[in-house]
């Protein structure tokens, strides 16, 4: 499991690429990022939305309301190209620090 | 069927989100709620274990809507602050101050008589602390009313504590930093006097009081963060 300080600075980073393969809603959202990280990384409601609306703020994601085929509401988030043009330096940072670490503690799977 | 909408609602009530825009965070974090219900007992929850596990998601409703404001560009502000914080706790130290002044008074013209406990017991020589027993008694609901105002406008526990200690801070200050100065600067007066001094008028006027106004502030605290994980 990965401390919940870590998952912190990466969370910027988990939900803009996961939102670089399409608009999900909150929950999809989540459960996508869990899955896609075989559960290290885990959002819930409390961490997911302060974060979403962060970004939504920064102009990074794009939240709009949609109706599904069953009829539910539900709020989508999409890059915007402002979050595209942010998201390959923060990817680039995040890999230089796992480089940097990994020289650092010799983690040879980091 | 649950209402998630109405308990989000209930648990996010007293943030300064503007009409519109609670709605609209209401309704998103209600039907995440009610999905996350919804695969829970898909996956073979009873429905109440169900419930609890959606519900679990959220620690601390107060935090989170506090953190929703903040990434709204609503939290931070100087308004939110001194609703939470200074306002409360301006309106207890001046609530303080003036019923400290109405027992002086009030002492005099009945005649009443502080309580003065000396450092040697019965024998009343220096130092002395004076301590106004129905101004202690006075600062426990100031305690409680403060940290209610603070509580009621979204504040943290931290700034709930805050406002209600607030009144003891200025003398606190005033013994951590004026006093030790004049123990140094000031050789007209023993220093053992100064020293016990120092910490009977401590006990009078930071202490007892900070006792007085914890006393009604922690159990509004108490009750307030119980409030919504009960709910």
């Amino acid at each position: 499991m990965i401390a919940p300080g870590i998952k912190r600075g990466t969370a910027e980073l988990a939900v803009l690429s996961v939102l670089e393969d399409g608009p999900l809603h909150g929950y999809e959202m989540a459960r996508r990022i869990e899955e896609q990280t075989h559960g290290s990384l885990r959002f819930t409601l409390a961490s997911l939305y302060p974060l979403l609306y962060r970004l939504e703020k920064r102009g990074w994601v794009r939240g709009a309301w949609e109706t599904s085929g069953t009829g539910r509401r539900r709020r989508c988030y999409r890059l915007t190209a402002e979050g595209k043009k942010k998201l390959a330096p923060i990817r680039q940072e995040w890999a230089e620090l796992f480089r940097a670490l990994k020289r650092l503690t010799k983690v040879s799977h980091a | 069927m649950h209402d998630w909408e109405a308990l989000v609602r209930e648990r996010l009530a007293g943030g300064s989100f503007e009409l519109e825009e609670l709605r609209e965070v209401i309704a998103e974090l209600g039907g995440h709620l009610e999905e996350n219900f919804e695969q829970l007992r898909q996956r073979g929850l009873p429905e109440r274990a169900a419930v609890e596990r959606a519900l679990s998601e959220v620690k601390d409703w107060q935090d989170l809507r506090r953190r929703i404001q903040m990434a709204r560009g609503k939290e931070g502000s100087m308004t939110d602050r001194v609703r939470q914080w200074w306002l409360p706790g301006f309106v207890a130290l001046f609530l303080s101050v003036m019923l400290l002044m109405a027992n002086e008074l009030i002492g005099m013209r009945t005649g009443i008589e502080p309580l003065i406990v000396s450092a040697h017991g019965s024998q009343l020589s220096a130092p002395v602390a004076v301590i106004y027993v129905p101004w202690l008694l006075l600062l426990v609901p100031i305690g409680a009313m403060a940290a209610y105002l603070a509580g009621r406008a979204g504040g943290s526990q931290r700034a709930m504590f805050l406002s209600t200690v607030f009144p003891v801070l200025p003398h606190l200050g005033f013994f951590l930093i004026v006093f030790p100065v004049v123990l140094i600067l000031d050789d007209h007066v023993a220093h053992n006097i100064m020293i016990s001094g120092l910490f009977m008028s401590l006990a009078a006027w930071v202490l007892l009081p900070g006792v007085a106004l914890l006393a009604g502030g922690l159990p509004v605290q108490l009750l307030r963060s119980r409030r919504p994980a009960s709910a």
